[in-house]
């Protein structure tokens, strides 16, 4: 105990070469470490940016079939939705322009809608035809794609978006 | 350690090799930490300000999207450049008595949507922007569906429509720009557009909707 009470009082203070190179890796480890935190944080805000716009563009298109039901019924084979149309087809859109200068970095939406839903209401009635009369029509969309770097062999994200409207008032 | 402490000694210092390996080892290191904590400031600031144009973009489109879809009537003129001042009439959500009206514009110089003469949002553009920032408004649009669009299909499908259709269906697109000048020797120009766009019926033109009555 006194021997170790003298190493200590011998000490002059300073750090020697292996506790300044421990020192530096340790700056060094938690360095990569926050800026991996803060990278990560930010490629988050990234994504959520792109999901909001994706989001938007799901909502444009129940707005888009809303007015349609509303004013202009559309006809059997729109009905039926388009969630089989390949990629590539008239409902992409940019989500995320990206680097300007370079058109492979930009990120499309796939837009696409399921089958419109009928749904009769019996306290309404029945028309001519003896045919419960519908109350409203569901619209449900959905928007995917892939986010920049990730593989197209990956499951792609996803939104979903449900809205609903009175048949044809006109 | 025998050979970093010479001969042994606990209070011997360091020697001359160890003192230049470290200096060494220390100039690297804290040049290297340098250059990164500069770049990784710059990339800061601008997914700070990208994320301040965003959050503006993302308003902007709300406050007027959510006036669009209680909307009775939309009037649209030119407001300057690719701008438009669009007058939203609208029935006073409370007592269904009187028609409102919200008029939006964008004041191009002080880059920022005006809402009945006030700015939407007094907090953009930002006060403490850096030398060489700026935010440019470059469209705020509204336009009936169909004719203000990339996409092809949606301009002939336009045309497919009834009157009832085109005369509700509106789409709003705001684009904003962000620009970062270089002001140091080796810097380069640096800039980012952000478009919004939202498609809104105006279900209440279709509806009869009086003062009083909403049907």
């Amino acid at each position: 105990m006194m021997n170790e009470k003298r190493r200590w009082s011998d000490d002059v203070g300073s750090i020697d070469f292996v506790q300044l190179i421990v020192g530096l890796l340790i700056v060094g480890i938690a360095c990569v470490g926050t800026f991996q935190a803060l990278q990560f944080g930010n490629d988050q805000l990234n994504q959520q940016m792109r999901y909001r716009r994706a989001l938007s563009e799901a909502r444009s298109c129940v707005e888009y079939w809303q007015g349609r039901i509303h004013t202009d019924t559309p006809n059997n084979l729109e009905m039926n939705g388009n969630l089989s149309s390949p990629n590539g087809s008239n409902n992409d859109v940019l989500i995320d322009e990206g680097d300007p200068d370079n058109p492979n970095d930009d990120v499309i939406g796939y837009v696409r809608y399921g089958p419109i839903v009928p749904i009769p209401n019996a306290e309404l009635g029945k028309d001519k035809r003896g045919q419960t009369l519908i109350s409203h029509y569901v619209i449900r969309t959905r928007v995917t794609w892939w986010d920049p770097g990730q593989s197209h062999a990956e499951r792609p994200h996803e939104v979903k978006f449900q809205g609903a409207m009175v048949p044809a008032a006109l | 350690m025998k050979v970093f402490r010479g001969r042994g000694g606990r209070d011997d210092g360091w020697t001359f090799i160890e003192a230049t390996i470290a200096v060494v080892i220390m100039a690297i290191m804290v040049l290297g930490l340098t250059i990164v904590l500069l770049a990784f400031r710059e990339q800061l600031d601008r997914s700070w300000a990208v994320r301040v144009m965003d959050q503006y973009g993302n308003n902007v489109m709300e406050e007027v999207t959510h006036d669009l879809r209680n909307a009775t009537d939309v009037s649209v003129r030119s407001g300057g450049g690719n701008t438009s001042r669009i007058d939203i009439q609208y029935l006073d959500p409370i007592r269904h008595k009187e028609i409102l009206t919200s008029r939006y514009r964008a004041d191009m110089r002080n880059v920022r949507i005006e809402k009945d003469g006030r700015a939407l949002d007094p907090t953009f553009p930002p006060r403490n922007l850096g030398r060489g920032e700026s935010y440019e408004i470059l469209q705020f649009t509204l336009a009936p569906y169909g004719t203000d669009t990339p996409n092809r299909w949606q301009r002939e499908d336009s045309f497919r429509r009834k009157a009832a259709f085109i005369d509700a269906a509106w789409e709003l697109r705001f684009k904003l720009r962000y620009n970062r000048k270089a002001i140091n020797p080796g810097e380069r120009n640096w800039d980012v557009t952000k478009e919004y766009y939202n498609r809104i019926y105006v279900r209440n033109r279709n509806l009869v909707v009086h003062k009083g009555i909403t049907e």
